[in-house]
């Protein structure tokens, strides 16, 4: 029997009560599932905490279900629209374009261009054949003639490749030249490589067209008995512009479409021009056809734009400046950001429906192991009523989504202090690339992985989840505990979720008197930013749980709010380096990286962000003298000693795993106070250090006292305040005996302090200081 | 000296990096002692000593298809040592049918692999 396998997604993640949303579910080995809508409580399943909590809720939707296995097209290509066939050329013709291949040697044949059937085989395409050659090839059905270059492309380097085939003689031309300048390409002009080839034959045959297959750019056609037609034959690098003639062109009328001139218009079918189209504000999936039939392409998985064409000079670092050295389109054949899959249920969700994080939880055979799933998401009131909101990170979510840290991640093992810890489902995305990848991944060519979406199933934004490369809890099941500690303590709260506040701004957060955030708040658009900066300024009162705070900056579309874009720049920490020319987000034209690079440190906004991280061993907070001044004593009222935090599900401490650090240089409010810090952290904790450009010995935690978990309070104008808590461990700790601890009693000190009407227990202490120091005088 | 023939691949990074590895673990195998091991199994994560906190640094940073982790057989109960492929798609495996009743102790198991191996090859 085979084994039971559930996965689904939502098709939104933030929803009203009243809202209809809509599941997806793919399943193996059985055709029923059992679907029960929960409320979820907590998410960690650690002995020492109160486990794994759900609240099973009443719903129409609760039953079996019909699940069935749901197919995914992984990579990324274009499809070009051509109801008129104007493509299915069955005579002369000429495929042209510009290519910088990143895999040529993978093994299999790669699809540059072409209209072509990979199961039966009919029509013709120009690619790379499994030796890495560049290639072209007709089909008619019983038969294909191929055409291959003298020899093997070479990987991230510029070419301007065409095939002619000229059906009256049959003969069939290859085109190969390399348009390798000083920036453009991996090697320079000192390394003797050569990039030419040009060879003919005369073919036995042409081309035969199907009707239906359609034209596509970095694929081609296939089809499965089960699964029906998919997209085979994908390609791995960058396409700039790219054209297709009804005639065989001559040499010298390639040679100068090589030299940059425009190309002929006579015999010209299609001439797909990538630099059209670009705004200032951003590059589309669309990609323009400037030839006669209008036959524009759409990108499928999102082709990276935004990306160095073959004239890119190294003068220019933006698609803003100068478009048409930017007219690279980088395709991924594991590149993945929706399952597309059918939709198995629709569900209105009850108007009464309190606001709180959900999930259908959906389980196949005996619901264990891979045959449970909980496909999670976040539901708001209609009207927003409690004095305080939990805000989750989706964005952080998503950037992290099915991250393959500990199976793929060179880097990992040593910045986590140990070897990673595996689950079923960590080895079942490993095998399975329909998962698709987070932006902590990189593409199997080696590419950084800058797309994610929560179009599919996220398997770590689940609760009992354990990262595998630090056996923690990570984002979402950790985020559970805080959550969990507003329950126990009995507040009324709302959620909400990064997505509300990047498509609402402020507007999502001004209800509020407080709002508290996530163990692991790192990902922020600008409009997300703008957000908190107004909410705190105007008054609102912010809770900052977690830590490696504000740091990176990424972008949505308003249209496809569930896709992130992430550009990996700046500093030198991150998973990968978006190549020299391609910092720029292709969804904003905003450069993309940390908000450090915009002046926009963590610390501007909530006081402290990011010291270094190490994982593997937190410690507790030391009081500092600020905790024991009058006006601020009421936020560790009821704590004894000068520990805080000794102990926690996150490692043991509460600071620790990402630390954050006070800092006046980077923008720390002046009347910013440190109620508490860590410090003595393992060697495994290594500075961030931003403004020591250079590594050396002295990073780590036991010498280098940036390396802490710094709780900073301040006020802000019109009563606002902000408590940030500078550690990743902190929320983890709440849960500790019963959530009867002194984080526990720390935290709700500051919320019912920040929930409260009027000025702060700090500014009114002051300002009765003040009356009495001025009548002594 | 390593002769010419050792390795006729176009990255003669590899040569490099064999050299070091070489040299490396010779004088890693000199500080493995019982007292090292001993330390490791009564702490396993954390701040170490000089000598274990060497050792443990360089088992973190071998090629991922000669590196070990832990596999959940069941969360907070049951652990097992597998070894990493270092291939996308091809699963980790099990080293051997030793079960451990801790993360602690799955961890000093998978220690004390890494340990032969720089002790035997």
């Amino acid at each position: 029997m085979a084994q039971i396998k559930i996965f689904g997604y939502a098709d939104k993640i933030s929803v009203k009560a009243g809202d209809t949303i809509q599941f997806h579910v793919s399943a193996d080995g059985t055709s029923t599932a059992e679907a029960h809508l929960v409320r979820l409580i907590h998410g960690d399943e650690h002995p020492h905490g109160p486990g794994f909590i759900e609240e099973e809720i009443d719903c129409v939707a609760n039953g079996t279900w019909r699940v069935e296995k749901q197919f995914t097209q992984v990579g990324a290509f274009l499809e070009v629209a051509d109801p008129d066939r104007k493509l299915a050329l069955d005579g002369s013709i000429t495929l042209c374009a510009f290519i910088w291949p990143t895999w040529p040697d993978v093994g299999h044949r790669q699809c540059l261009l072409g209209r072509w059937d990979n199961d039966k085989n009919h029509g013709y395409g120009l690619g790379i054949n499994p030796s890495g050659r560049l290639e072209f090839w007709v089909g008619c059905g019983n038969e294909i003639d191929y055409l291959q270059a003298e020899l093997p492309l070479q990987k991230q380097a510029w070419y301007f490749v065409a095939a002619t085939f000229d059906a009256r003689t049959g003969r069939a031309t290859l085109y190969q030249e390399g348009v390798v300048n000083r920036y453009n390409s991996l090697l320079g002009k000192v390394a003797p490589v050569d990039y030419r080839s040009h060879v003919s034959e005369v073919f036995r045959f042409r081309q035969h067209n199907l009707p239906d297959t359609p034209f596509l750019v970095a694929g081609s056609r296939d089809w499965h008995a089960l699964r029906g037609h998919f997209v085979s034959q994908l390609y791995c690098g960058k396409i700039d512009r790219c054209g297709v003639f009804d005639r065989p062109l001559r040499r010298e009328e390639l040679d100068a479409i090589r030299a940059g001139e425009p190309p002929p218009s006579f015999g010209m079918v299609a001439c797909w021009d990538t630099t059209k189209g670009y705004t200032d504000r951003g590059i589309g999936d669309l990609v323009v056809d400037i030839g006669p039939n209008r036959l524009d392409a759409n990108g499928y998985n999102r082709p990276v734009r935004a990306q160095t064409g073959y004239n890119w000079n190294g003068r220019n670092d933006c698609f803003r400046l100068a478009p048409h050295e930017y007219g690279g389109i980088e395709f991924h054949a594991d590149a993945m950001i929706d399952s597309n899959w059918k939709v198995t249920r629709t569900l209105q969700l009850p108007e009464t429906l309190r606001s709180g994080a959900y999930a259908m939880r959906l389980r196949g055979g005996d619901g264990t192991g891979l045959g449970e799933e909980y496909v999670v998401f976040f539901v708001r009131p209609r009207v927003p009523t409690g004095r305080i909101a939990l805000l989750f990170s989706t964005a952080t979510y998503l950037a992290y989504a099915n991250e393959r840290f500990a199976t793929d991640g060179h880097i990992v093992q040593p910045m986590a202090g140990q070897p990673p810890t595996i689950c079923e489902v960590d080895i079942e995305i490993y095998e399975n690339p329909e998962f698709g990848a987070g932006c902590y991944d990189s593409h199997a060519d080696g590419a950084g992985v800058c797309y994610s979406s929560y179009r599919r199933p996220m398997v770590n934004m689940r609760p009992k989840y354990r990262i595998a490369a630090f056996d923690l809890p990570w984002n979402f099941p950790a985020d559970l505990s805080i959550l969990a500690w507003l329950e126990h303590m009995g507040y009324d709260y709302d959620v909400l979720t990064d997505e509300d506040v990047h498509l609402e701004g402020v507007a999502a957060m001004a209800p509020y008197a407080c709002i508290l955030n996530s163990t692991h708040p790192e990902y922020h658009s600008e409009r997300m930013l703008d957000a908190h900066e107004d909410y705190i300024a105007g008054g609102g009162r912010f809770i900052c749980m977690g830590a490696n705070s504000f740091c990176c900056n990424v972008a949505f579309r308003d249209d496809e709010p569930w896709i992130l874009e992430c550009r990996k720049t700046g500093g030198h920490w991150k998973a990968w380096a978006a190549r020299p020319g391609e910092y720029h987000l292709a969804t904003t034209g905003q450069m993309g990286g940390i908000w450090t690079g915009f002046q926009r440190w963590g610390q501007k906004l909530v006081g402290n962000t990011f010291a270094g991280e190490g994982f593997a061993h937190s410690q507790p907070y030391r009081r500092m003298p600020d905790s024991y001044d009058p006006a601020l004593s009421w936020i560790t009222e009821g704590i004894e000693g000068d520990i805080i935090g000794d102990f926690g599900l996150g490692n043991g401490g509460a600071a620790g795993i990402e630390i954050d650090c006070y800092r006046l240089g980077f923008g720390t409010p002046p009347n910013a106070k440190i109620i508490a810090s860590s410090g003595g952290h393992p060697d495994n904790y290594i500075a961030h250090d931003e403004e020591g450009a250079y590594s050396h010995q002295g990073f780590s935690g036991t010498h280098n006292y940036i390396l802490r978990a710094d709780m900073v309070y301040f006020e802000a104008p019109n009563n606002g305040a902000v408590f940030a808590t500078g550690s990743i461990a902190f929320g983890m700790a709440l849960p500790i005996n019963g959530f009867e601890n002194n984080v526990s009693q720390l935290l709700s000190n500051v919320v019912n302090a920040f929930v409260r009407p009027g000025p702060l227990p700090s500014s009114a202490i002051r300002e009765g200081k003040e009356s009495v120091e001025h009548l002594a005088i | 000296m390593l002769p010419l023939e050792y390795d006729r691949s176009q990255d003669r990074d590899i040569i490099v990096r064999d050299r070091f590895d070489t040299l490396r673990r010779e004088f890693l195998r000199t500080i493995v002692t019982p007292e090292v091991i001993e330390e490791h199994r009564r702490s396993p994560l954390g701040q170490h000593s000089e000598r274990l906190e060497r050792l443990l640094i360089y088992f973190r940073q071998r090629p991922l298809d000669e590196r070990y982790a832990l596999r959940t057989v069941e969360p907070f109960g049951k652990y097992q040592v597998v070894r990493l492929s270092g291939h996308r798609g091809t699963p980790p495996r099990a080293v051997d049918e030793t079960i451990y009743a801790s993360a602690n102790e799955a961890l000093h198991g998978l220690f004390l692999h890494c340990i032969r191996d720089l002790l035997e090859t």
